[in-house]
């Protein structure tokens, strides 16, 4: 300990030593340690808002339940593989009484066409039980707002059109209209419908096509008595795949057969925006990587040949050669540090102005602009400080073995 | 039994196509206490020798025994261990460690022995004390003069109390009077510790002071 503590001190002398190397080399690590956090803290932010977007905004909480064999023959036979009344009634009871479970919604999906008497043209709508909407929309629920009302259970044929179909249709709240299609026995239906409000769905694909209705009206319009799927809310997004083994274990045992997707499984968006990012993410990643690796090896390498007189002196007072290796090893880790900890500063700053500025941008397929958003992560930083400091130390071990492998005599007779 | 004993050493370079000898057969030995120097002209393998004592050079053939153990066999960890232990290096050129204060300096041996920083001071002072240098203990060595390095470096050779002191040329690069003053110094220190100090130098004003000296020239014992 006494032998490290001299070492340390030595090491940190000889870093405020050789200023101007030592400035290149805390900058280097520096600026990487900063774009490694920014952008950590700014992907965070994104996965963040994807993946509220995916539970709340797109309404699929976070775990959806569907009959078993939904997926695969679903959309051939549809009836044959709804979830009926009675089983709605006891998955709903069953789920709610996991602790980390907070609302089970049933859920029917139905589409065909839609009118306003002159004109008509495709929709897709999610029956959806209104009662249910505020929590599962949660926050988004203000930021996909409403111009007219939200649905109302009082309100039968009360509907929110997405605001891109509504104007197509020049539809606005308080209009009627009508929609048509196939009930789930084959029978031509129509009924009539009346705007209560439109709302945005925050993508330009989806925002000239979708509807929500209230889930009796979507059982109405398919004539039945079933749904398509039950919708779950936990208490938090971390207890998604605990709780999807609960649920299945749970209703298996009571002898319904159900397939459960997560959140992640049935958000594509999701998925590939986070693939993408991760592959960004490593990519800076490695050019810091190998930037960090290269300025400490060379800072070291050139603190080695100036300071061979002195490893000789060390050696012949009978350091060995693994305490010249730990010499120049914690000078390199050191080095590390202080370069984190530099880096630090920069990323405050850059975070604090990111904060105050509050920018927005608009993402490619988004209709409106999104904040740009860093978040500040204190765990993820101190395990780059801890990786980045063990980065720089690993990179000096090899001028530092060099160091130690020197032969006595020449290294004292150096000049 | 002799402190350090030399049988029969060779030791050897190739300089382009030549051969060159440092030592040739030589053979020698030092008791405790003693206070030699190894004299002769430049390259007459003075130094060469003396990093032969020290263990930081190794013959090409024959024996060295210190303390009747055979240094060729030990391992290189041995060897510092050996080095920090019963060794003290007084360089030409001090060798100080430049970011380190004198105290520091000398505390060095002790804190790769590991020894406590609190007694490691203590003791340091104690040397730098017996050179008169206890005032200059924080200062840095590039803020001190020649003799005053060379006094840090004497008390940093002495302060694990070593069995032998090697002091290649160490009054080289200094004045007269330094010289004359590191000299008594460490004939004080050799009479008070009874370490044993080993010289390399073509100084007459320190061959002068000498209880015995060994003239090497090419290589040979004269």
């Amino acid at each position: 300990m006494n032998q490290l503590t001299q070492w340390i001190k030595i090491a940190f002398r000889n870093i405020l030593k050789s200023k101007r190397r030592t400035m290149v080399t805390l900058m280097a690590v520096g600026f990487g340690f900063a774009s490694i956090s920014l952008f950590q803290g700014y992907i965070h932010s994104i996965y963040e808002g994807l993946r509220a977007s995916a539970i709340h905004g797109s309404g699929i909480g976070h775990l959806t339940l569907y009959a078993k064999g939904w997926q695969a023959h679903g959309k051939s036979d549809p009836e044959a593989y709804m979830i009926s009344g009675k089983e709605i009634e006891k998955i709903s009871r069953l789920a709610l009484n996991n602790e980390h479970v907070t609302l089970a919604s049933p859920r029917l999906s139905i589409s065909g066409l839609v009118s306003n008497g002159k004109n008509s043209t495709i929709f897709i709508a999610t029956g959806v039980v209104p009662e249910h909407e505020r929590a599962v929309k949660a926050e988004f629920f203000d930021f996909q707002p409403i111009k007219g009302k939200p649905l109302d259970s009082k309100n039968d044929f009360g509907v929110e059109m997405a605001n891109g179909l509504a104007k197509q249709l020049e539809l606005v709240p308080g209009n009627d209209g009508v929609i048509m299609g196939a009930t789930l026995e084959g029978q031509m239906n129509a009924m009539d419908i009346n705007i209560s409000g439109t709302y945005n769905t925050g993508v330009a694909d989806t925002n000239d096509k979708f509807i929500k209705v209230p889930f009796s009206f979507a059982q109405s319009f398919y004539d039945t008595q079933k749904a398509d799927s039950i919708v779950i809310l936990l208490d938090h997004w971390q207890h998604t795949d605990l709780v999807m083994q609960q649920l299945t274990d749970t209703l298996a045992s009571a002898g319904i057969e159900v397939e459960i997707k997560t959140w992640k499984e049935l958000s594509v968006f999701y998925k590939s925006v986070r693939n993408m990012f991760d592959m960004i993410f490593l990519f800076i990643f490695v050019i810091v990587f190998i930037i960090v690796i290269m300025s400490t090896t060379n800072t070291m390498g050139m603190a080695v040949v100036e300071r061979t007189r002195e490893i000789g002196t060390l050696r012949a007072l009978g350091l060995k050669r693994r305490g010249v290796t730990l010499l120049f090893a914690a000078e390199g880790g050191l080095l590390g540090f202080t370069g984190c900890l530099f880096g630090l500063s920069m990323h405050t700053l850059v975070w604090a102005i990111i904060s105050y500025v509050n920018p927005s941008y608009t993402p490619p397929g988004n209709s409106t602009p999104v904040p740009l958003i860093v978040n500040f992560l204190p765990a993820s930083i101190a395990q780059l400080i801890f990786f980045m400091t063990l980065l720089a130390l690993l990179s000096a071990i090899v001028p530092a073995r060099r160091a130690a492998k020197q032969n006595v005599v020449q290294s004292l007779t150096h000049v | 039994m002799k402190l350090i004993e030399l049988q029969i050493i060779n030791k050897e370079y190739k300089l382009g196509q030549t051969q060159v000898y440092a030592l040739k057969d030589v053979s020698l030995s030092f008791d405790k206490g003693e206070f030699t120097a190894v004299w002769g002209p430049s390259g007459s393998g003075k130094t060469t020798l003396l990093n032969m004592i020290g263990t930081i050079d190794e013959p090409c053939s024959g024996t060295i025994l210190i303390n009747g153990k055979d240094v060729s066999k030990m391992s290189d960890n041995q060897k510092s261990d050996y080095r920090n232990n019963q060794i003290g290096f007084i360089f030409q050129n001090f060798n100080l460690i430049p970011v380190l204060s004198a105290v520091e300096n000398v505390m060095l041996p002790l804190q790769i022995r590991n020894v406590k920083t609190t007694i490691a001071k203590e003791k340091s002072m104690e040397r730098l004390k017996q050179v008169g240098l206890e005032h200059l203990a924080n200062n840095r060595p590039d803020k001190m003069s020649g003799g005053q390095r060379q006094r840090v470096a004497i008390a940093r050779a002495l302060v694990t109390d070593p069995e032998v002191v090697i002091a290649d040329e160490p009054t080289a690069n200094l004045d007269l009077a330094t010289s004359i003053n590191i000299i008594e110094i460490m004939q004080e220190l050799n009479k008070k510790d009874q370490a044993t100090f080993l010289f390399s130098t073509h100084d007459q004003r320190l061959l002068d002071r000498m209880n015995r000296r060994v003239k090497l020239e090419d290589g040979h014992v004269v």
